[in-house]
């Protein structure tokens, strides 16, 4: 019996707050699907989150970057390989990621950078112009990449009042105040 | 005077017949398949009956062959990127981005005939021919779209000779720049070989019939007495089908149409007697103005529109008013006298005035044009090259066509020319066309017309056209 107490006492310090998690489907008018939409939570006011010490990782395969679209916490240190046979380069025209030219490296190859602040910067290489990615850095972890069908789900979150925020590369950035209490649907339409 | 008139008719109405018999009048095809593919879409979402364009399809030709307020995802053969949006934002310092269509933008046009033609001759044996022009001609296409702001078209046809060989003519090979600057629709530029949009609406894709309107734009102007009848080879045309011209074009307020050009003169063209586009330093200008009242905006806008869901349908009135001038000096054609001395005449300055209107009634759709010209021409000795005299001409020439859709597949027209040539001796030449087009696929189609001289009920033709787009 106070085994079982001394468990439950144990349980009930471990485990956070409630937690749920936001999910729903972004319609994406005007593009070919939605695989390259982000929904992300807004930070709550002082909350701040520490960085990942996970790098997050980009190749260059078959001339073209995958993923596409990146999500990553501010903070977070993105490795751009090289699957490639030939040479490729990674840089951005984007003054929130201090306009980075990380050079021309080799199969096999990796370079990095730290993304410091909020961003959604264009990735491109001068050695093929069609290639383009982006990374999105977010201020909270509280993200998910869509589907092309547009359906999400952000795991893990806190209760709690939130900005939900919808960006897509070619569509406009749409919000909406979202309360989060378990399982939380939340819909979004964005456009150009 | 009246072996005259009957020579004149003769001549007006046997270039006619021989413009149709040789292909050398053949007009343009105009149906591209290639828009088809990319959009996985129907030849009658822009097309009435191909060639002929419904309002929605003159909005994409208008927008650069893009859909208006086009999306990706309306577009199922991905382009080729050829960089990355992106960098568009880095332009000067890198390439401006472009793309390419997702496929080789290539279509054919195939077209079959038989022509069975009646003519008089000015000792007045008739002379019937039956001529199985199988085929008549074959154009390539490559159309499409080439970024955001670019797109192009060409057409090369092959009209078969009456020997089996072909001619084979550029008869399309244009860029246009789309929405260049400023607002969109507002500011577009085109540069190359085409068919002038001071023309829209009443040439080449908006024709339904295998007769083109050759008394607008086939009309010699050139002759010891002013102008007879058609332009054979090396004579002048009284307006330029096709024309290697710069051109500034646009849609203001969804409804005011205006082009502005330069091109080559009218009179030194394939065909004239220098036989080349670059035998003149001058060059010929162009403008177009005209509104359209009710239906679709010419850029596609419906806002405030309610349209029936039968795209060919619309009540609508455009209306408007163009212009052409120009000179030829230093471009001498030979012209015999009528008691058969030779000289050399020069059409020192043109110009060209018109009116033009359509409407749509529901499944009619009424058009028109009537033309005025003005001729300078200028006769030299062609052993001395000494002026000799100087002769101011006019001609007048119009047109009525009525378009009438019985069912999608089965379409009917009648169209009435009129020409006033230059030179008083020759008569009226009027001339009557009917058509009835049956769409058998929505990309094979078999026309059934009728062409005649009113003037003399032995000049006529019947034609059997079997046409196909891929």
């Amino acid at each position: 019996m106070r085994i079982s107490l001394f468990v439950l006492l144990l349980l009930a310090v471990a485990l956070p707050a409630s937690a749920g998690d936001v999910h729903g489907k972004v319609v994406c008018k005007g593009a070919r699907d939605c695989a390259d939409a982000v929904v992300y939570l807004s930070a709550p006011p002082g909350k701040t989150f520490p960085a990942p010490k996970e790098h997050a990782k980009i190749d260059q395969k078959n001339l073209m970057f995958t993923p596409h679209v990146l999500p990553v916490l501010v903070g977070a240190t993105v490795d751009f390989l090289n699957s490639d046979t030939v040479l490729h380069n990674v840089f951005t025209p984007d003054a929130c990621a201090d306009k980075f030219n990380l050079g021309t490296w080799p199969q096999g190859e990796s370079k990095s950078y730290t993304f410091k602040k909020e961003c959604s910067a264009v990735l491109l290489c001068k050695v093929h112009p069609e290639m383009e990615a982006y990374v999105v850095a977010l201020p909270t972890p509280h993200f998910a990449a869509a589907q092309a069908d547009g359906t999400y789900r952000i795991a893990d979150v806190p209760d709690g009042s939130y900005t939900a925020k919808v960006w897509h590369p070619k569509l406009k950035t749409s919000g909406k105040p979202v309360t989060v209490s378990g399982a939380t649907e939340a819909n979004f339409e964005i456009a150009k | 005077m009246v072996d005259s008139s009957k020579r004149a008719l003769f001549v007006v109405f046997g270039v006619i017949a021989g413009y149709s018999l040789i292909g050398g009048g053949a007009r343009t095809a105009n149906a591209v398949p290639a828009f088809s593919r990319k959009y996985h879409t129907s030849c009658q979402t822009c097309h009435a009956i191909f060639p002929k364009l419904n309002p929605f399809g003159q909005a994409f030709r208008l927008n650069g062959y893009r859909l208006p307020n086009e999306t990706d995802e309306q577009i199922k053969q991905i382009p080729v990127s050829l960089g990355s949006e992106a960098y568009e934002k880095l332009w000067p310092a890198m390439v401006y981005p472009s793309t390419l269509p997702g496929n080789v933008p290539v279509a054919l046009n195939v077209k079959m005939a038989d022509l069975y033609q009646s003519s008089q001759e000015d000792t007045g044996r008739q002379i019937v021919k039956n001529d199985f022009q199988l085929p008549q001609e074959v154009n390539v296409f490559a159309a499409g779209t080439l970024g955001k702001h670019v797109s192009f078209f060409s057409e090369l046809t092959f009209a078969e000779r009456p020997d089996g060989g072909s001619d084979v003519e550029i008869e399309h090979a244009r860029l246009d720049f789309i929405s260049a600057f400023g607002p969109d629709h507002l500011f577009n530029f085109r540069v190359g070989k085409m068919a002038l949009n001071v023309w829209d609406g009443f040439q080449e894709m908006w024709i339904m019939t295998n007769n083109g309107v050759d008394t607008l734009f086939a009309f010699n102007p050139i002759g010891f007495s002013g102008g007879t009848g058609l332009a054979d080879s090396g004579g002048g045309v009284s307006l330029p089908a096709r024309a290697r011209a710069i051109e500034m074009y646009g849609v203001a307020a969804h409804r005011l149409f205006y082009t502005l050009g330069v091109d080559s003169p009218i009179a030194v063209g394939p065909g004239g007697p220098l036989g080349s586009f670059a035998s003149s330093n001058k060059k010929d200008v162009y403008a177009r103005v005209d509104y359209k009242f009710g239906g679709m905006g010419l850029d596609g806008d419906t806002t405030g529109v309610t349209l029936p869901p039968e795209n060919w349908r619309e009540t609508s009135l455009r209306v408007g008013v163009f212009g052409y001038s120009g000179g030829g000096p230093g471009i001498d054609f030979p012209v015999t006298s009528p008691d058969g001395q030779e000289f050399n005449q020069q059409d020192v300055s043109y110009r060209r005035a018109g009116v033009y209107g359509s409407v749509y009634w529901g499944d009619l759709n009424v058009f028109g044009v009537a033309l005025h010209g003005k001729d300078r021409l200028r006769l030299f000795d062609p052993a001395t090259a000494t002026a000799l005299s100087t002769r101011n001409t006019t001609y007048d020439s119009w047109f009525l066509q009525a378009d009438y859709v019985i069912a999608p597949p089965f379409q009917v027209s009648a169209r009435y020319e009129q020409l006033r040539a230059a030179d008083p001796a020759v008569p009226l030449l009027k001339t009557f066309n009917a058509n009835f087009s049956f769409l058998a696929y929505a990309n094979i189609k078999l026309m059934l017309e009728y062409n005649r001289d009113l003037q003399n009920s032995l000049n006529y033709s019947i034609a059997g056209v079997l046409r196909a787009a891929f």
